[in-house]
């Protein structure tokens, strides 16, 4: 039940919210490396193996990928 | 009429301001990256608990990101690991020794549309006793103004364990839906959901008397926020992990990087990662041997603990095409440190070293 | 790949202009050519002072009628980047100023009247430009926004940057003297671009290599007459009125042909602070000063 509400919330605050949009000549800053999620694949590979093998939680970040025998 | 900007701050504003030129910025469609890059990256990882050093991990990976044409790439890459040393086959008490490589590779196909992009990507990773392949489809679609993102993706893996004479199954079917949303000029948020749904043998062979439920249903929210410090040229990005499964696990993740240019092209990122996690319902800490149809754990892993990593990269632009980093982290896991109770008692706190080496180029 | 140099010279903007690439075919090099001027064409219809029925005319023509014009994100961005202008020359560069041409008639030798000049200048003021979101207007009668402080160099990074993104990785754009390096000729050797000698047309007094980027220069031989050894040139002061008179010329070469431009214009209007304001951006520069001696960063 808390979860559903917290997921809603979520949901709504990311779109549902109307604020002035950012023009497309505004986002110079949104442009450089550092302010984009797309961050270094390998890095990322690399840190979610490592949680994934010695954490029991998992995932949020995206879809495929299989698993391993890590220990 | 403001005063005069600080010279600094003068010399590089209207250059600034004429880069955000809106064709530099073509915000007419979604389009392969402009150049294509390669890169390398090696892992050195080691643990330890307090009374013996476990395992050591060396890991080599490459990664190729290539445009094809206006509305087409390729993603790929490689990687191997080897691992060796002792890991504890029960709570963390006997260690045994072990060595072990595994080789994995996965290939990603990418159309770009106007307001959407759709990939395709297959991956296989293989050791000696574990095989995994999976395949998926994801994708996004973005506003017209491409402030709001929506992501979207399904993905299923088989895997094939063949460790200690066994001939085992795992497949795991999962989704992702989200959402990323540029607040401000300054302010960039995303959101995303997975669930994934597993059947199949999911105990680990290496652990004495472990029989985990063939069934495994996991669902897990991420939240990020990357915020630009105007003045001071800083970037901070924050995320939060909550996730839940029906083995009764319960986590909290929360993670923070500060990004910190420094002169002649050199980045300074600290990070901090915390995390918390219930144990699984069937994990146990006392001695116990349980009939076949009882679940059963003494897998650190699922136990109820808390992990703090500390991490620093230092990485420089070398040039226009060359760019490297390197990064070191320092890890430690500790049944006490749960937040939410009283964590799994005796176990040996866990510690980790990573040390991670990249060199990337643009062609 | 066996690459040719082809050029093609034409006229835009009010002046003489060539575009030089490297392709392997004529047709390429033909087709990508033509592509390029129709966007350097569509930049002129819809931002020259010049024509009665560009958007910048028609807002023009609105002064002081109170009526509001909805800009599009380009109009928005050229409005965001004159502010940014403005605001980091101490307001000596500034968009309204071109009413001045006015009492500036430079193809007769004659100075204007003072009261002519000091009539001229309540008219002159960014901040009096009202802006709400994407709207603009001009609220008094008689005023004016000219982007040809800018709008050369902007069509010819525009230009460059559509046949960069067609494949071209040799060749310039140069529209009047505004130049927009995509890439080095084919052997790698930089383009050797000539600075025209001020007092001397048609003959070279400098050459810059560049095998990428920007380089535009303001001078005072564009439009000009002179009274008694005294040049008034087209680079006027927003506050005085006045041409400025310090610099012959000054080259700058950035990354953007519009940043390398709205740098030599500023330059021109700072006048003896020039040198300073050249030195903190850290680019590259040549300056004339009014003896003929040529300053380069120090």
């Amino acid at each position: 039940m808390i979860r559903s509400l917290a997921l809603l919330v979520c949901a709504a605050l990311l779109t549902a919210c109307s604020i002035d949009p950012v023009h497309p000549w505004e986002k110079g800053m949104l442009a450089k490396p550092e302010m984009t999620f797309e961050s270094n694949r390998l890095e990322a590979a690399y840190s979610e193996h490592i949680y994934f093998s010695k954490e029991a939680a998992s995932g949020g970040s995206g879809v495929g990928g299989g698993g391993c025998g890590c220990n | 009429m403001s005063a005069s900007p600080t010279p600094r701050r003068l010399g590089n504003a209207i250059l600034a301001a004429a880069m955000t030129l809106p064709c530099l910025h073509n915000a007419q469609a979604d389009s392969p990256p402009e150049q294509g890059q390669i890169s390398y990256r090696y892992l050195d990882y080691r643990e330890s608990q307090p009374d013996a050093d476990r395992i050591s991990v060396k890991a080599h990976a490459l990664a190729l990101s290539a445009p094809l044409n206006e509305s087409w790439s390729l993603d790929a890459s490689l990687t191997t690991d080897t691992v060796s040393g002792a890991s504890p086959a029960w709570w963390t008490k006997n260690l045994n020794t072990m060595h072990d490589e595994r080789n994995a590779g996965d290939i990603t196909l990418t159309h770009y549309l106007p307001h959407d992009t759709v990939g395709v990507n297959a991956s296989l990773s293989r050791e000696n006793d574990y095989e995994s392949r999976s395949l998926s489809l994801s994708g996004s679609h973005s506003s017209d103004d491409k402030n709001i993102t929506w992501h979207y993706g399904v993905g299923g893996s088989a895997d094939h364990i063949t460790s200690m004479g066994l001939d085992e199954d795992k497949q795991v079917i999962n989704f992702l839906l989200g959402v990323t949303r540029v607040v401000s000029t300054k302010d960039i948020i995303q959101a995303n959901l997975t669930y994934s749904s597993g059947h199949g043998y999911y105990s680990d062979p290496y652990k004495l008397a472990d029989n985990r439920p063939r069934n495994r249903h996991q669902t897990a929210l991420l939240t990020r926020w990357n915020h630009h410090l105007e003045e001071l040229g800083h970037t901070i990005h924050l995320n939060y992990r909550y996730y839940r499964d029906d083995w009764g696990v319960q986590a909290h993740t929360l993670g923070a990087e500060y990004v910190v240019p420094l002169n002649e092209g050199w980045t300074l990122t600290p990070s901090l990662r915390l995390h918390t996690q219930g144990k699984a319902d069937f994990y146990v800490d006392e001695v116990n041997f349980p009939s076949a149809d009882t679940y059963h754990s003494q897998d650190q892993r699922l136990s109820a603990l808390g992990a703090l990593t500390l991490g620093i990269k230092l990485s420089k632009q070398i040039s226009d095409l060359w760019s490297g980093d390197v990064k070191l982290e320092r890890y430690e896991q500790r049944g006490s440190w749960y937040l939410g109770g009283d964590g799994s008692p005796d176990l040996a706190a866990f510690r980790a070293t990573f040390l991670q080496f990249g060199l990337t180029r643009k062609f | 790949m066996n690459l040719q140099t082809w050029q093609f010279r034409f006229t835009a903007l009010g002046g003489s202009c060539e575009i030089r690439i490297c392709t392997e075919r004529k047709e390429d090099a033909m087709a990508q050519t033509e592509a390029a001027i129709s966007e350097i064409d569509r930049i002129e219809k819809k931002f020259s002072r010049y024509r009665e029925d560009s958007f910048i005319s028609r807002i023009n023509q609105g002064a002081g009628q109170g009526e509001w014009f909805e800009c599009d994100a380009e109009t928005c961005w050229l409005l965001d980047y004159a502010d940014t202008l403005y605001t980091h020359s101490d307001g000596l560069f500034d968009i309204t100023s071109g009413v001045l041409r006015r009492a500036w008639n430079f193809r007769e030798a004659r100075l204007p009247n003072a009261d002519a000049i000091a009539a001229l200048l309540p008219l002159i003021g960014w901040r009096q430009v009202e802006r709400e979101g994407a709207r603009v207007r001009l609220p008094q009668s008689g005023m004016e926004i000219d982007l040809g402080g800018f709008g050369k160099e902007y069509a010819t990074d525009n230009a460059a940057n559509l046949l960069s993104r067609a494949g071209i990785r040799h060749g310039y754009v140069n529209l009047g003297g505004d130049i927009h390096v995509m890439g080095p000729q084919p052997d790698g050797q930089p383009w050797l671009i000539g600075i025209q000698n001020p007092r001397q047309k048609g003959e070279i007094i400098a050459t810059i290599p560049l095998t990428q980027g920007g380089l535009a220069t303001s001078g005072d031989y564009e439009k000009f007459f002179e009274i008694d050894d005294q040049r008034y040139c087209h680079v006027l002061h927003p506050r005085t009125g006045y041409p400025v008179s310090h610099w012959r010329s000054i080259s700058v070469m950035a990354p953007l042909t519009i940043a390398a431009g709205s740098y030599s214009t500023i330059a021109m209007l700072k006048e003896r602070q020039a040198p300073a304001f050249l030195e903190q951006t850290g680019l590259d520069f040549l300056a004339i000063d009014h003896t003929g001696n040529m300053l380069r960063p120090g």
